[in-house]
């Protein structure tokens, strides 16, 4: 336990070392503010983006509709490829794995640090509904009284989905030894986890089920809307765990290759 | 096994897919040892270090470091263990001080004893001006101390350091070396190195290792002795240029200095050495026991030639490495699939197991010698 904590640690102070989780925190912020602050009203694959203003309502859906696909597209391969590929690469691994520390503690302790970096930037994005819900600012405005227990909701579903979003960034990042090929594999791999849930319509029967089982987007809906679906987040925890069980493994063959 | 045994190796193998990186490997280092681990590069020096650092597991065979199975008790092992891998791989975003802590940190040193052996390596390893400093700001030397120091935070009885001087320049390998004997003093000490002068300079033991087999293992000057062998080098006179010739008849023939050294009993091997057109310079080597210097000059006077040179040296370290190990340099020139031939003069190598490598050193070096005329 201990081990995890100061691997933790160390992988969450490096990842604030370097540019990246800045660079990647404040264009997401910045992206985040644009869609939903600048970006007139319109509906995408039936699902409504932008026009926060036009709305008309004391609400952040629109918040929640965005972050998800900023997470998997950007941050999350962003901080996930630094964690097991890029210490591979750079030989750093060998370093660590030869210290008196079990595999499994390397990967939870740089899972949890990953993890602790899309939370920093979940709190940053509170900043949103603050400014327009909260307090008065000195200029006695604010819009209004918020219904806060959806945004709540909202934050609780974006954190379990991140956690098996880190999940899958990490299986793919201890697959291999590039960090720029674990970015591309996990954003392509988020997306269509992501996706597959837009185009449920394109399937037909059975698959239609199939599809809204494996697909995050489905299962983050219910958050969005305001309810905290427990099948949901034994699915994402499921997933999370079973990432990180490949992780485990595929870090424990390099004992065999 | 012995208390005294801090690592040890029995029958050791890896293969990577169909290469067999190390082949059945025997050895063992006493306490207090300083070993140097040579080969040429690609001879599984690295392997055997990752296996009994437990980054990578054996195939075959079992190893024990400080007693206890790499495999079976592989966090004993981490904790009885320093290691510093090629190229001290630290993570470059750290300042030096951050390092030491971490590494102390995951080795669970408390607060005072971090602080009282961290003073100590800085001391060793000389990091006092860059304690502050980001790792990616030192120098390829610094770096490599800083390798070293978190290798020795926690007092390990026992340092496996990968080719610590490959990255560094002369000053600061003499530097290196200076520290290991200092640590060397009460610690095990396995340290890999393709530079001969390096293992002179600080081992008292070497083994050697070439395709994954130990050719030589034991104290450095019974390895000089092991190939059994003697250089002669020989130059006689070509042509006298505008001085006057002060030999008997004519001047002679390359042809006819090769037939007639030869010819000397107790010759194992002729080869001729480049030289200005002045002189033939041949190397001869022979078997220890005899002494062909003798005889040599013997031949040379009854020619009637004119000797300018004749000197001989015992085979340095160097010339056993290349001996031993240059059956590698073969196999990498070569494409293709390797004949029958090469097999066999492996195994007949494999059961001298380093304590007869002449028949195969002899033909390698015999193979050096054309490659260094060509």
């Amino acid at each position: 336990m201990r081990n995890i904590l100061i691997i933790a640690r160390r992988d969450l102070r490096a990842q604030f070392n370097s540019p990246v989780a800045y660079v990647v925190i404040g264009g997401t912020m910045l992206l985040l503010g644009l869609i939903i602050f600048i970006l007139p009203h319109m509906s995408v694959g039936g699902v409504s983006v932008g026009g926060f203003w036009a709305i008309d309502r004391a609400s952040m859906d629109q918040m929640f509709v965005c972050l998800p696909p900023l997470l998997s597209l950007l941050v999350i391969p962003a901080v996930t490829m630094r964690s097991l590929a890029a210490e591979k690469g750079s030989g750093t691994l060998e370093l660590l794995i030869t210290m008196p520390v079990r595999d499994s503690e390397v990967i939870i302790g740089k899972y949890l640090a990953a993890c602790g970096v899309v939370v920093v930037l979940l709190a940053g994005t509170l900043l949103y509904p603050i400014a327009m819900f909260w307090g008065h600012w000195g200029i006695g405005w604010n819009l209004g009284a918020l219904d806060w227990g959806p945004v709540w909701a909202g934050y609780l579903g974006c954190l379990f989905f991140s956690l098996a979003a880190v999940g899958v960034g990490m299986m793919l990042s201890s697959l291999t030894e590039n960090d720029v090929v674990a970015f591309f594999m996990t954003t392509g791999a988020l997306f269509l986890l992501y996706a597959v849930g837009l185009l449920v319509s394109l399937f037909q029967g059975s698959w239609t089920a199939v599809v809204e089982f494996i697909s995050f987007e489905s299962r983050f809906q219910s958050f969005a809307r305001g309810m905290i679906d427990t099948r949901a987040i034994v699915y994402f925890l499921s997933v999370a765990t079973l990432c990180l069980l490949v992780s485990f493994r595929s870090l424990e063959s390099r004992k065999w290759s | 096994m012995s208390n005294d045994v801090m690592i040890y190796a029995s029958d050791l193998s890896k293969t990577f897919g169909s290469f067999r990186a190390l082949d059945k490997i025997n050895f063992e280092v006493k306490r207090g040892e300083i070993v140097g681990f040579l080969g040429p590069n690609g001879a599984g020096k690295s392997t055997t270090m990752r296996i009994l650092t437990c980054f990578i597991s054996p195939t075959g065979g079992t190893a024990r470091v400080n007693g206890h199975d790499v495999f079976d008790d592989s966090l004993a092992v981490r904790e009885s263990l320093g290691y510093l891998p090629q190229r001290a791989p630290l993570y470059l975003e750290m300042s030096v001080l951050e390092y030491l802590r971490f590494a102390a940190d995951l080795r669970h040193l408390d607060a005072q004893t971090f602080r009282k052996r961290a003073r100590s390596v800085v001391e060793v390893c000389g990091l006092a001006q860059v304690l502050g400093k980001e790792i990616r700001h030192l120098s390829h030397g610094y770096r490599q101390r800083v390798g070293l120091a978190q290798a020795l935070i926690h007092d390990p009885p026992i340092l496996v350091l990968d080719e610590p001087t490959s990255d560094l320049d002369p000053n600061e390998k003499a530097e290196f070396l200076d520290y290991l004997k200092q640590i060397g003093k009460e610690r095990t000490v396995m340290l890999s190195t393709h530079n001969l002068a390096e293992v002179e300079a600080s081992c008292a033991r070497a083994i050697i290792i070439s395709s994954g087999r130990i050719v030589a293992d034991g104290p450095l000057d019974e390895i000089r002795a092991k190939s059994g062998r003697v250089r002669y080098v020989v130059s006689i006179q070509e042509s006298a240029g505008d001085g006057a010739y002060r030999g008997r008849g004519p001047l002679p023939k390359k042809s006819e200095v090769e037939d007639a050294l030869g010819k000397v009993g107790g010759v194992k091997k002729l080869g001729e050495l480049p030289t200005d057109d002045r002189a033939h310079a041949f190397e001869v080597v022979s078997e220890q026991e005899v002494d062909l210097r003798p005889e040599i000059f013997r031949l040379v006077a009854d020619k009637g030639w004119v000797m300018l040179e004749l000197h001989r040296d015992a085979q340095t370290l160097e010339d056993v490495f290349r001996s031993l190990t240059i059956g590698d340099e073969r196999r990498n020139r070569r494409l293709g699939p390797q004949p029958e031939v090469e097999d066999d003069e492996d195994d007949e190598d494999e059961e001298s197991d380093g304590d007869r490598p002449g028949a195969a050193g002899g033909d390698a070096a015999e193979v050096a010698a054309k490659d260094q005329r060509s």
